[in-house]
């Protein structure tokens, strides 16, 4: 067994080898059944002995006289035998118990051949199917051994080691060239035995290119449904607005301002009313639309340079300059699409107010922000951010209205927003909790929250000019109910 | 090498050995089995060298039940011993095919080399 190798000679050998092995356990057995028949026979001549025996009282024999020479004598006491027990022992017992004792050697004499019998028979088997393995191996007979190379165990074993077990979230890093070879095969699951690292790497560059194509994807199509909305002057704040819109929806839970996320048909109007610049496309969406009113505060303080986009996307950027290209609009419009909101994440990045230039991560509604709005009570260029964001916010609502004669980006909805005004202030109850008791302007109260963040910055900038007018008055009257707020502004 | 041999002599010796008590224990199952069965009018010998020496038959089953005991006690003792020597040949065998590999793989190498 040990011969046997890869070769079929080996094989034969080795084959060979054992079938020889195995006759000989057979002949061994077969000469012990020989002992034991042979034994058996003794003593059943013994039995029948034993039994004659005491039928004389004596016999007349020739008595064997050494080993050459017999002498007449006679046979006496013929009932009495010395029976050898076994190990030197010798007991003296009559005819019949000798044969007793007889029977009972016999009887272990049988058991010991049916033994020697079987083990026979075992190996005899074994000896046939060597010879069978012997004519396979040999290709002699009609069997054929069935032989597989087994070259792969390293690649097995390896693929199998390769498998790492992934901590889960956790991402293989990119440096780690050698690690990410292999956890990109454990990943593909020996597919990617020829991918490289560069595969691995790859595959993140091209992700990150699928995602930025999807999102100018996105915003294409947006700014194509824009231009279907949009007739004439399409803005791009009115485009943004949709793409805020169709972003806000997720934002719903977490508006910025207070919480009239609860009002979804009431932010449409809201929303409609809002974007007097902006197209009306939010009937056919019913989503909310939310303004962020860092916007026009942005806008306030670079001094209509949209540069403290706060929310630094680059994909809003892009969908600004896009919008720009196609709508020609300045860049405050396109900055309604860097407002874009896609997940829960651009909300924080989106709404940031603007204190002194900087951006600030804007504080739960939750939380008081009675010293903001407290502080930026008065004046448009007041550092309270929220405040002053709703201020804008109101102002380009106010100036929504007032712009509808005036600028050239609000356009179609000019009536139906105007319209609205009347009725978002009511509806925007659920959010003017914090934001309406401190702040003084009502008018800003209903708008802050709706205003997107990118409001165009021509807007902003021409709210900021009108807004000085505006607001003073309106603030002048502090604690003063939205409803009424609302309705001055609208006047 | 030779270890190994020793070992594997050691554990031939200790299988005969008990083979041989094996085929004593037989034996003198077989003695103690008839000498049950015999009744006092039997007298009972015991052979020691050419002479047959009279025994009692109580006498002689104790001793024949006494020289089973030890019999058996011997087989366990072999038994003992041929485990731990089978356990040392299988060391020697293991340290054996070890030796074996490093010299093929050494073989190899040089093979390549050449």
């Amino acid at each position: 067994m040990a011969e046997k190798g890869n070769t079929n000679i080996d094989h034969l050998g080795g084959v060979v080898r054992l079938r020889e092995e195995h006759q000989k356990v057979v002949k061994e057995c077969q000469s012990r059944i020989q002992h034991w028949k042979k034994v058996l026979g003794d003593y059943e001549a013994l039995d029948d002995r034993l039994r004659t025996l005491p039928d004389q009282l004596c016999y007349d024999i020739m008595v064997p006289f050494g080993p050459l020479a017999f002498m007449p004598g006679k046979l006496v006491h013929t009932n009495e035998v010395t029976v050898l027990l076994g190990d030197n022992w010798f007991t003296k017992c009559s005819a019949k118990q000798a044969q007793k004792i007889v029977e009972h050697r016999m009887k272990h004499v049988g058991s010991q051949l049916d033994d020697v019998t079987k083990t026979m028979k075992n190996f005899e088997a074994r000896v046939g199917l060597a010879k069978d393995l012997e004519s396979m191996s040999s290709n002699k007979g009609d069997y054929v051994d069935i032989r597989e190379e087994v070259g792969n165990n390293d690649s097995a074993v390896t693929k199998g080691k390769q498998r790492i077990a992934h901590k889960p979230n956790s991402k293989p890093k990119m440096d780690v060239v050698i690690g990410l070879k292999e956890e990109d095969e454990a990943e593909t699951g020996d597919t990617g035995r020829s991918k490289g690292i560069t595969t691995e790497e790859e595959l993140w560059a091209r992700l990150d290119e699928l995602e930025r194509l999807e999102e100018l994807q996105d915003e294409q199509d947006r700014l194509s449904d824009n231009a279907d909305m949009n007739g004439e002057d399409t803005s791009s704040s009115s485009s943004e607005e949709e793409k805020e819109a169709e972003a806000a929806p997720p934002v719903n839970g977490l508006s910025l301002k207070p919480s009239w996320s609860s009002v979804p048909p009431s932010v449409q109007p809201l929303r409609d009313r809002k974007e007097e610049d902006y197209e009306e496309d939010g009937s056919c969406l019913p989503t909310i639309f939310f303004f962020h009113t860092v916007e026009p505060k942005k806008v306030r303080i670079n001094t209509g340079k949209n540069t403290t986009l706060k929310f630094s996307e680059r994909k809003e950027q892009k969908e600004h300059s896009k919008r720009k290209k196609k709508n020609g609009h300045s860049n405050g419009h396109s900055h309604h699409e860097l407002h874009k909101i896609t997940t829960p994440a651009d909300i924080y990045r989106l709404f940031v107010d603007v204190k002194n230039g900087e951006p600030i991560p804007r504080k739960s509604i939750l939380k008081s922000r009675s010293r903001e709005n407290s502080v930026c009570s008065d004046t448009s260029e007041s550092s309270a951010a929220d405040f002053e964001e709703r201020r804008m916010v109101g102002r380009s609502f106010s100036h929504d209205e007032t712009m509808h004669s005036d600028t050239s980006d609000g356009i179609a909805e000019e009536d139906s927003p105007t319209a609205m005004p009347l009725q978002t202030p009511s509806r925007f109850e659920a959010f003017s909790g914090k934001v309406v008791e401190k702040d003084p302007m009502p008018s800003t109260v209903p708008y802050l929250t709706i205003v997107p963040p990118a409001l165009p910055t021509i807007l902003e900038r021409k709210q900021e000019e009108v807004a000085p007018d505006v607001t003073p008055p309106e603030q002048a009257p502090k604690r003063v109910s939205k409803f009424k707020a609302a309705r001055l502004q609208q006047k | 090498m030779d270890l190994l041999l020793l070992s594997v002599s050691d554990v031939s010796m200790s299988v005969s050995a008990r083979q041989k008590l094996e085929t004593q224990a037989a034996e003198n199952n077989i003695v103690k089995e008839e000498l049950e069965l015999l009744d006092s009018s039997n007298t009972v010998f015991k052979l020691i060298g050419p002479v047959l020496v009279k025994q009692d038959l109580d006498e002689a089953k104790a001793t024949v039940a006494k020289r089973l005991e030890y019999i058996n006690g011997e087989i366990q003792r072999y038994e003992t011993l041929l485990k731990d020597l089978e356990k040392k040949s299988e060391h020697q065998r293991e340290v054996l095919t070890s030796l074996q590999q490093d010299f093929q793989k050494a073989q190899g190498l040089i093979a390549g080399k050449v």
